[in-house]
C-alpha cells in the first residue's frame, strides 16, 4: 500500500508523524514529509491508525495504481 | 539588445523565423475572418479517431507546459454531446505572451481549431478562458464575425499562475473555486461540470487547425522530427531578438539566445537554468531529454548588467505570491524559501539551508507549482554558483537588479 495526502487538506495537525515515524516526518511548519511512501505489512496496522486519526481526513492508504495527470 | 518583457511595454511585434504558419497573414496586424481564409482556407472535418491519428503522426504535444500527446488526450475524450472543449488562454505566466500574441494577431485559427476539435468530438460545448483583456475582444470580435461560433463561451478568467491550471479552470468553470483539486482529476474524465472535457492551451487548438489545413505531410514539412512544425515562444533580456516569435522546431537554442556568456533559463518560471544553450535544439523532446523542459515556451537570457542572484529571488518571491495557500508546504514552503535567498544575495552562509528548503517542495502539493518553484530555484543555485560565492565574500555583487524576468503584483495580496 501506498501513503496518499491530499495537501489541500492537511492542516499540519502532526498526529501521523506522531503515530508512523517510521514513515512520516515534520517540515519546520509542522507539515508532513515523506521520503518514502510505501508501506508494508508490517507497518500496516500503524498507517491505518494513522490514517484514521488524520483530524482533516488528509491521510489516506492507496494500492497502488498512481494515474498520470493530464494538465 | 535588453528589453524588459514588461507586460505590454515596449513589447515588439511577434516574429516568424521561416514559415510563418501560426503568424501568417499578421504583419499587417489582427487577421480578420476574410483574409483568414484567404491565408488558411478551411480546415478539413476529421472524426476524432482520424483526427488522433493524424495528431499522432506529426507527434503532436500540447503547448501549455505539460507537453501531453494530443493523440493520446483526443483518445481518451469520450465522443458525444456531454463531451466540453476548454481552450485555455489565461496565461498567467508574466514572461509568456506568446498565447496572447496568438488570440491577439489570430483569433481565427483559434476558434477553427476549437470548432473542429468540437465537430470531431460531436459536441457543441465550447468555452475558452481568457486573461488578456486585448486577446478577449479580438476573440469575442472574431466569434461575431462567424456564424458558426455563436455558442462559444468565451469568459474572462484572471486568477493568476496557478489559476491558469487546466484543473483550476474546470473547477472555477464548474462553479467552484479556481483553484487546483486537492485530489487527481483527469479533465477528460471529470471536467466542466463533472462531464468529460477536452481541454488544450490555445496554441494547440491553432496547431490543430493548421494540422487540419495542411494535412500531416505539409505539416510536417518543417521542423524537427521528434516534434515537426512550428512552436511560438516568448524570448526575453540579453537576447538578438526578444519577443514572441515562430520558429520551425528543432532551431538550436543558440540561435534563440545569442552567442553570450551569461545563463540562460528554458521553461520560464518553472523552468530550468542551464550555464548556456551549448548544441541543444528547440523542441520539446529534445529539450526534456536534455533535462531542460521548454513548459509554456519562454526562453531567457540575463544581461550581464543586473543582478543574476537578485532576479532569482525576485521571482521566487513572485512564486511565493502566486501560492494560493491551499496546500500548506507551498504556501509556507515558497516564502521561506524566498526569504532565504534574500539572505543569500546579503550574503549571508545559507546555501546549505536554501537548498534544503528547495528539496522539501516537490511532490508536496495538489499542482505542480512547488516542484515548479524547486526546478527553477535549485537549477540557479547550481547554475550560479559562482554569483552566490560573490555575494558572500562583498554581501553583493555590485551590479544593479534590473528585473529583467518580469513579475506582477499579486491581485488582493496572498
Amino acid at each position: 500500500m501506498r501513503l496518499e495526502i491530499d495537501w489541500t487538506r492537511c492542516d499540519g495537525h502532526g498526529l501521523c508523524a506522531r503515530l508512523l515515524p517510521e514513515r512520516i516526518a515534520l517540515d519546520e511548519h509542522g507539515f508532513p514529509v515523506l521520503p518514502d511512501r510505501h508501506v508494508d505489512d508490517r507497518l500496516l496496522p500503524h498507517a491505518r491508525r494513522a490514517v484514521a486519526v488524520c483530524p482533516s481526513l488528509a491521510l489516506r492508504l492507496e494500492s497502488p495504481a498512481p494515474t498520470r495527470p493530464v494538465r | 539588445m535588453t528589453t524588459s518583457l514588461a507586460p505590454d511595454a515596449g513589447y515588439p511585434a511577434p516574429q516568424a523565423w521561416g514559415a510563418a504558419r501560426l503568424l501568417a497573414g499578421t504583419s499587417a496586424g489582427r487577421v480578420d475572418l476574410d483574409r483568414h481564409r484567404t491565408v488558411h482556407g478551411r480546415p478539413r472535418s476529421l472524426e476524432a479517431e482520424p483526427l488522433a491519428g493524424a495528431c499522432a503522426a506529426v507527434r503532436l504535444l500540447g503547448r501549455g507546459g505539460a507537453a501531453f500527446p494530443v493523440a493520446t488526450k483526443l483518445r481518451g475524450t469520450p465522443v458525444g454531446s456531454r463531451t466540453h472543449i476548454l481552450v485555455n488562454g489565461a496565461e498567467g505566466e508574466p514572461a509568456s505572451h506568446k498565447d496572447r500574441a496568438l488570440m491577439r494577431l489570430a483569433p481565427h485559427l483559434v476558434l477553427d481549431g476549437a470548432l473542429a476539435v468540437a465537430r470531431s468530438l460531436q459536441t457543441r460545448r465550447v468555452s475558452i478562458v481568457v486573461q488578456d483583456a486585448t486577446a478577449h475582444r479580438s476573440l469575442a470580435g472574431a466569434a461575431r464575425e462567424r456564424g458558426d461560433a455563436r455558442g462559444i463561451r468565451i469568459i474572462h478568467h484572471d486568477h493568476g499562475f496557478v489559476g491558469g491550471e487546466v484543473r483550476a479552470v474546470v473547477r472555477a468553470l464548474s462553479d467552484g473555486p479556481p483553484v487546483p483539486p486537492g485530489r487527481r482529476l483527469l479533465p477528460t474524465v471529470h471536467g466542466i461540470d463533472g462531464r468529460p472535457t477536452f481541454a488544450a492551451n490555445v496554441e494547440t487548438f491553432a496547431q490543430l487547425a493548421l494540422l487540419l489545413a495542411l494535412g500531416v505531410d505539409e505539416y510536417a514539412g518543417v521542423g524537427a522530427r521528434d516534434e515537426p512544425g512550428t512552436t511560438l515562444l516568448t524570448i526575453l533580456g540579453d537576447v538578438p531578438h526578444p519577443g514572441v516569435v515562430e520558429v520551425p522546431t528543432g532551431i538550436p537554442l543558440s540561435a534563440l539566445v545569442g552567442s553570450g556568456t551569461t545563463p540562460v533559463l528554458v521553461g520560464g518560471y518553472h523552468g530550468t537554468w542551464l550555464p548556456g544553450p551549448g548544441d541543444l535544439a528547440v523542441s520539446r523532446p529534445a529539450l526534456r531529454a536534455a533535462g531542460a523542459p521548454l513548459n509554456a515556451g519562454v526562453l531567457a537570457r540575463l544581461p550581464d548588467s543586473t543582478c543574476a542572484l537578485g532576479e532569482v529571488a525576485t521571482v521566487a518571491r513572485w512564486l511565493a505570491g502566486e501560492s494560493t495557500g491551499q496546500c500548506g508546504p507551498c504556501f509556507f514552503g515558497l516564502p521561506a524559501l524566498a526569504a532565504t535567498l534574500d539572505q543569500l544575495a546579503a550574503g549571508r552562509p545559507v546555501l546549505p539551508h536554501a537548498l534544503h528548503r528547495v528539496g522539501l517542495l516537490p511532490g508536496r502539493g495538489a499542482c505542480a507549482h512547488p516542484d515548479g518553484a524547486a526546478t527553477f530555484v535549485r537549477s540557479a543555485l547550481e547554475v550560479l554558483e559562482e554569483e552566490v560565492a560573490r555575494h558572500r565574500a562583498h554581501g553583493r555583487c555590485g551590479r544593479p537588479l534590473l528585473c529583467v524576468l518580469p513579475t506582477t503584483t499579486r491581485r488582493g495580496a496572498a
